[in-house]
């Protein structure tokens, strides 16, 4: 029951959040420079189609009726109309959130993993060689840039090796039936590969350091000391008591990683010419294009806030402690 | 006395610092007769917890046993190999740490730590295992329906329980108790050593019950070891070496502590100082510069043990006039002076 409790506060308090950004993304692109209704009405528009969404989004009323016309086709994922696209704005972040989703999520679980194997291993291998040679390695790793790591890669893997190919997700003209047929097929895996790679070296510094770190500092607690006095084998210390007690903020920071990561991807898919949200929204304010700057960021947020909300019902999940206190 | 099940000869444990090594205990020998409670006291940093962890293996990084030898039912623990001491941990020496909230592992239900141990170190079945886990908790009095919480649900009386809980789980014949008591408050700390003598005295098993608190083993210990620096200063029964101490270290301790019968004592006397630093040990007798008796020869040659009586050894050159300095050491005025 305080599990509900708990889960059903923080979704409020994350209703809250939601509402902030939303305003603020009202407010950011009303206050911009020039004609509010450029943020809505591009100049190219029919007559007809620019009094259509002047009506619709009630762009020659009162600030503060845009504002609860705003709010309401919100409500129904109403997001306008793309200057460029000329197709409404949710179709369009709906194509491309899948592409961003899978390219993050791959990126992050290789990276977790290597970093969480890696972390644990080098804190139990604490001041050995390979310690001390891995450990600037991993710092080096931390602070290349991720478009100057990705352009790398491309040159080496790409240009020179001609092992994968140079950006998007599918050769030219292949179709597919599905979404799920296209992620499920090895070709995918080949555009896939490069700037999942990129995020991955990019990103397996966070959870490696912070599982190190953590992992010596749970070796020092008296229940490891204990499990030693049992008798326990080194595998059960290591693992079941150490490993598993080092991981509780490390998943945490997985799911913080997700909306973080995003910021990455804008960098990563313009690089690969990834067809996603980030590279969209780079294309969308560069032209100009507001309705669709307006939804990616929109959308952007909304995933930093829902992973906000996974974390903590990770904790709870994986820490007895939270959620009874 | 009855036999003797654990015999420490001459232990020495060693702590690597900087390039050189410091003696926290040096040349440490007592008997544990089967079946009884052996109390090891003494002030902080006096070596009694590196006795009691040299006794599981299990030390801090830099510490090492450098001498001596630990007879447990005629096998040397200081000599065995790591796997054969692996074989003896917690099934004939089990371990109940000071603050079992930290001992615990947050993350698993007290059942679960106990199963750990009953089936990965006692080989049992997973429905002995249960079994076996309402047994423990209904010997040391928990509600069987708590076996699913988890530590950080338990009050500090309950944890330390749960720890002897543990301990038991297996059958040890050895239980050494770190400071057991010394985080909980004075009633829980009565319930807690009650129940720890009558489960020894039922099942038989021996104990170390290192604590540096003298009431505690006025309380529960039928034999009493008084660290002071590294060394044993005197051991003996825990009456004898309680109501006759014959070292001047066990007078000041007496002194030092309220009557846990509750008899007004009158003034609490401390022992002037501290204890020597374990880099740069004073030559002699270790307690020397503190010791409101000390004479010439302490202060250049290591006092030897003395049997003042039997069974009952005291490592002071003054040894054979304990009765006289006993009188002079009840007055504060002895050890004000010397101060």
């Amino acid at each position: 029951m305080s599990h509900l409790k708990a889960a059903a506060s923080r979704t409020l308090q994350l209703a809250l959040v939601l509402w902030a950004v939303v305003t603020i993304l009202f407010l950011m692109f009303r206050l911009m420079p020039g004609n509010p209704l450029a943020a809505y009405i591009d100049p190219t528009f029919t007559v007809e189609q620019q009094e259509a969404l002047m009506a619709q989004f009630g762009l020659d009323r009162p600030l503060w009726e845009q504002y609860f016309i705003y709010l309401g086709n919100l409500l129904q994922g109403e997001l306008g109309q793309s200057f460029r696209y000329r197709e409404p704005v949710a179709e369009r972040i709906l194509a491309l959130l899948p592409n961003t989703l899978v390219l993050t999520f791959s990126s992050l679980i290789i990276a977790y993993a290597f970093g969480i194997l890696a972390g644990a291993y080098l804190a139990w291998r604490r001041g050995s060689a390979v310690e001390q040679a891995a450990i600037p390695l991993v710092l080096t790793t931390r602070a290349m840039p991720e478009f100057w790591l990705g352009m790398v890669l491309l040159a080496i893997f790409s240009f020179w090796l001609g092992w994968f190919p140079a950006g998007g997700t599918r050769s030219a003209g292949a179709e597919f039936d599905s979404l799920f047929a296209l992620y499920t097929s090895g070709e995918f895996l080949t555009y896939l590969a490069l700037p999942a790679l990129t995020l991955a070296i990019y990103s397996q510094g966070l959870p490696l350091l912070l599982m190190r770190s953590n992992m010596l500092d749970v070796m020092k607690e008296d229940f490891v000391t204990m499990a030693r006095i049992k008798g326990l084998s080194n595998w059960t210390v290591v693992v079941r008591h150490a490993a598993r007690n080092a991981l509780l903020p490390v998943m945490t920071s997985f799911a913080i990683a997700v909306g973080y990561q995003l910021q990455g991807n804008v960098v990563v898919e313009s690089v690969f010419s990834w067809p996603g949200l980030g590279r969209e929204l780079v294309n969308a304010v560069s032209a100009s294009d507001y309705p669709l700057a307006q939804g990616a960021f929109l959308m952007i947020a909304l995933v930093v806030i829902l992973m906000n909300l996974v974390a903590d019902m990770l904790y709870t999940l994986l820490d007895p402690r939270v959620g009874h206190a | 006395m009855t036999e003797t099940f654990l015999s420490v000869r001459d232990l020495k444990v060693s702590y690597r610092v900087g390039r050189g090594s410091l003696d926290a205990v040096d040349g440490v020998s007592f008997d544990v007769p089967r079946g009884s409670i052996v109390g090891l006291v003494g002030e902080s940093g006096c070596g009694k917890t590196t006795v009691a962890r040299a006794l599981t293996r299990v030390m801090a990084d830099n510490a090492f046993i450098s001498g001596g030898r630990m007879l447990f039912d005629g096998r040397d623990l200081a000599a065995l190999s790591e796997r054969d001491m692996n074989a003896l941990r917690w099934r004939e020496i089990a371990f109940i740490p000071q603050s079992a909230m930290n001992s615990l592992d947050p993350v698993y239900t007290v059942e679960y730590q106990l199963n750990e141990v009953l089936r990965l170190r006692g080989g049992l079945g997973r429905a002995q295992a249960r079994k076996r886990c309402e047994e423990l908790f209904e010997m040391v009095g928990i509600e069987v329906g708590r076996l699913r919480d988890y530590p950080h649900q338990f009050s500090g009386g309950m944890r330390q329980r749960v720890a002897i809980a543990l301990a038991l789980a297996l059958n040890p014949k050895l239980v050494i108790a770190d400071e057991p008591v010394t985080a909980l408050d004075v009633i829980v700390q009565r319930q807690i050593l009650d129940q720890l003598r009558d489960l020894q005295r039922q099942l038989g098993i021996s104990v170390i019950l290192v604590t540096h608190d003298i009431s505690v083993v006025a309380y529960i210990c039928d034999r009493t070891v008084v660290m002071y620096a590294g060394h044993v200063a005197e051991q003996g029964t825990m009456e004898a070496t309680l109501t006759q101490p014959s070292h001047p270290y066990s007078m000041g301790l007496r002194n030092a502590f309220p009557d846990l019968q509750g008899a007004a004592s009158g003034v609490l006397t401390p022992i002037e100082g501290a204890p020597p630093s374990l880099a740069d040990p004073p030559p002699g007798c270790r307690f020397a510069p503190r010791c409101p008796f000390s004479i010439e020869v302490c202060a250049s040659v290591t006092p030897p043990q003395v049997e003042v009586e039997p069974g009952h050894f005291a490592a002071c050159h003054r040894a054979g006039e304990a009765p006289a300095l006993r009188e002079r050491a009840r007055h504060v005025s002895t050890w004000m002076a010397e101060a």
